[in-house]
């Protein structure tokens, strides 16, 4: 089973263009993280906080609704985010080949 | 022991002397006692005496009785308690003691009784609860990661699921304190805005940021690898990672690029112009490495629900004979993901395949063996949840043939083998055929069917080909049931058929196409027997030929070689009117239009499903072409006319191309 998770990381990880992929949990502590340990801690806590903003956006504007899906576009690159109720996954890809 | 006294008269001697200074011992132990006694009577003599008075003369007995058993009497057991109690003097045993006195002074009165009388003594019980101690934990105030109730923690934080209706009511009552409820003001200020005046109020801010800074950089560190390799052999990290990497993974391949800006300057690349005009263009190719690797494409279909599902089946592979023989993908050619969405297999090479038009889940194969499977997309499984049995009352052959068809409530799949056997069969119990039917013709000759369809909105009537190269209509039930008519023109096996099942306001639905081994496609009507006319432009084996959807004169055909051909009848009968060959050159099995007209996947025999993209001027009909493809049916015949009488001259099929040319199809 976990081989298939791996298989799977590898997969996302060699598509054109992406950078790193992350996987974070409830907490905002990565379990599983293609960058190097500092990076990851950055990238986790700053998108952690962003995705806990744009839920509470989101379900302020209607408590009915939830956040499923966010992506945040740069210059350089395209971070792409997809929540859960215990989990994150983040993948980081470059824009502009 | 009479032995012993005769055997030992000096023991017995000793012994008799022995006993008898015993018994004298004992006497005079007794006799001291009984003095000691005595005193002590006289001794206590007054008080003995009220109680020796008082005590019943059962008692006397009784002191007799146990005296004689050496047990003082009842009188002296009194006074001695009363002795021993009056020398330490304490309280426990002097109430009982004087209730006893009490007792024993009452006692004359009612000498029957003598035990001592029980009475209620009321007992006042006072209740003093324990002492409450007031204590501060710590745990109060800031709670764990989980709770999220203390004052100070992440108030910016959104709150979990069940605590959302606070939100609501924080208008009505305003908290105590304005942490907890609130998600966006800061501890101590209400939602009106006016903040309140707070015991801890000076520290708060910096108190506040303090704690937050210092629980940001904490959680980081807290998983260790064995935590975190726990985590993700959970039920719930698979579920949460299959589904946000199915997603992801679609988000990642659609690189559309919303940045275009196409004020640019055009001259740079003119090319891009042309793209509009290209006929034939290769959008994309599916491909698995594991599932489709050197297999070939023995069947496609689309789904009726989903135009943008596609169902492959597989040959078997020659390299890996472990792997399962039988291969069915389902892919998707709405998103740019190149993996399939769902994976089949089963234990024979599955010859064809097809969604079950009512049943959006099923998808049904027909395999080598004669075996018809199901498979659900709903079930985890990738083997197949049904399959037909492997008798004589169903296939014993290939099943090369399927087809369901019928309406919602009364349909049927339809299955041919090669050994010439039709069976219909019910998709909800495969374990037999509804119904069975030997297609035989002429001097119970079975044919062997190796391709098969319906014309548009028939169910009762298809047209068949056979390997000798005779084409064949039957039909299912009626009089007629079984071969109807032979159209005898080709010269090798008939590898596909097409009905022309083009919606529009003149029906030509009496057309089918159909190509063979013999290098030809043939255009046939069912009225006549006789092809109405034959494309010889081909070089190599046709393996398939497909009617377009939306355009009445549009046909595509692939063959051996690796060449897709775009024939249009209204343009051009002599050469296709766009053609290309495909990267590599391999023999093209399969081809087939999707449901929108505009896009060709064909099937190869590495395994490879590629899809081409058809140029609108090409693909798109016009409102004449139905009049004028009449038209040129018109001339068809009349060029077949003049054929005939050619040929009765001379015989050779450049007759036809010079008639042709002499006379324009316009």
């Amino acid at each position: 089973m976990s081989a298939e998770v791996e298989e799977t990381l590898k997969r996302i990880q060699s598509h054109k263009g992406v950078v790193g992929v992350i996987v974070v949990n409830a907490e905002g502590i990565p379990i599983k993280s293609t960058l190097d340990n500092p990076t990851t801690i950055q990238y986790t806590g700053l998108i952690s906080g962003l995705t806990d903003k744009a839920r509470s956006v989101v379900r302020d504007l209607d408590p009915t609704n939830d956040l499923t899906f966010l992506r945040v576009r740069s210059k350089k690159h395209e971070i792409m985010i997809a929540p859960d109720k215990e989990y994150m996954l983040i993948v980081v890809q470059n824009t502009n080949e | 022991m009479d032995r012993l006294r005769l055997d030992s008269p000096d023991r017995r001697t000793a012994w008799k002397e022995e006993k008898e200074r015993k018994l004298a011992k004992l006497k005079q132990l007794r006799a001291e006692r009984e003095n000691r006694r005595r005193k002590q009577l006289e001794k206590e003599a007054q008080e003995a005496a009220v109680r020796a008075s008082s005590v019943p003369r059962d008692d006397q007995d009784l002191d007799k009785m146990l005296s004689s058993l050496g047990v003082a009497p009842v009188s002296e057991v009194l006074s001695s308690m009363s002795s021993m109690s009056s020398e330490p003097g304490g309280d426990h045993s002097g109430s009982p003691d004087k209730s006893l006195e009490a007792n024993s002074t009452a006692s004359p009165r009612t000498p029957s009784k003598k035990q001592p009388q029980l009475s209620v003594v009321s007992v006042q019980a006072t209740n003093i609860p324990p002492r409450e101690t007031v204590t501060y934990a710590k745990g109060v105030q800031t709670s764990g990661s989980g709770d999220g109730h203390g004052y100070y923690e992440d108030w910016w934080r959104p709150r979990k699921a069940e605590e959302e209706d606070n939100s609501l009511t924080m208008l009505d009552t305003p908290p105590i304190y304005g942490g907890g409820h609130n998600r966006h003001l800061p501890p101590g200020i209400l939602p009106t805005g006016m903040p309140t005046v707070q015991d801890v109020k000076p520290a708060l801010a910096t108190e506040a940021e303090k704690k937050v800074e210092e629980e940001k950089p904490q959680p980081p560190r807290e998983l260790s690898d064995e935590e975190k390799q726990m985590l993700m052999m959970t039920e719930e990290f698979h579920s949460f990672f299959d589904r946000s990497t199915r997603i992801l993974e679609r988000a990642l391949a659609e690189d559309a690029n919303i940045f275009v800006d196409y004020s640019h300057d055009y001259e740079e690349d003119g090319e891009a112009n042309e793209s509009g005009g290209i006929k034939l263009s290769l959008n994309r190719w599916f491909y698995d490495e594991r599932w489709s690797r050197n297999r070939c494409i023995t069947c496609m279909d689309w789904s009726p629900q989903y135009p943008e599902l596609l169902v492959a089946s597989y040959n078997n592979n020659e390299d890996s004979p472990h792997d399962p023989d039988g291969v069915a993908l389902v892919w998707n050619t709405k998103f740019k993901k190149d993996t399939p969405e769902y994976i089949f297999h089963c234990q024979s090479p599955v010859m064809s395949a097809t969604f079950a038009r009512f049943h959006p889940n099923l998808i049904i194969g027909g395999t080598y063996s004669g075996q018809i499977v199901l498979w659900d997309n709903r079930s985890q499984k990738r083997t197949p949840v049904q399959r037909s049995p492997l008798s004589a009352s169903a296939h014993t052959h290939p099943v090369y043939c399927m087809k369901v068809v019928g309406t919602q409530n009364a349909h049927n799949l339809i299955s041919v083998s090669t050994d010439g056997k039709m069976c219909s069969w019910s998709l909800d119990m495969l374990s037999q055929p509804q119904e069975s039917m030997e297609l035989q013709h002429k001097q119970s000759r079975a044919v062997a069917v190796t391709c098969m369809a319906f014309p548009h909105g028939d169910v009762n009537n298809f047209i068949v080909g056979s390997e000798e190269g005779a084409v064949f209509t039957a039909c299912r039930h009626g009089s007629k049931a079984g071969i109807v008519d032979a159209y005898e023109g080709h010269q090798g096996p008939v590898t596909g058929i097409s009905t022309h099942s083009t919606p529009g306001p003149i029906d030509f639905s009496h057309l089918f196409l159909t190509s063979s081994i013999d290098w030809t496609v043939k255009l046939w009507s069912v009225k006549e027997t006789k092809p109405l006319y034959s494309f010889e432009d081909n070089g190599d084996y046709v393996y398939e030929v497909a009617w377009s959807p939306i355009h009445p004169a549009l046909f595509t055909t692939v063959d051996g070689s690796g060449r897709i051909d775009l024939w249009n009848l209204n343009q051009d009968t002599e050469v296709p009117t766009a053609s290309t060959v495909v990267e590599g050159s391999p023999a093209l099995n399969r081809v087939s239009w999707t449901n929108s007209g505009q896009q060709i996947t064909v099937g190869d025999d590495m395994g490879k499903i590629w899809i081409y993209d058809v140029g609108e001027q090409l693909a798109l009909p016009r409102a004449d072409d139905w009049a004028r493809l009449v038209h040129t049916m018109g001339e068809l015949k009349n060029n077949q006319a003049d054929d005939d009488q050619s040929t009765r001259h001379y015989d050779s099929s450049f007759s036809s191309l010079t008639s042709l040319s002499s006379s324009p199809l316009r």
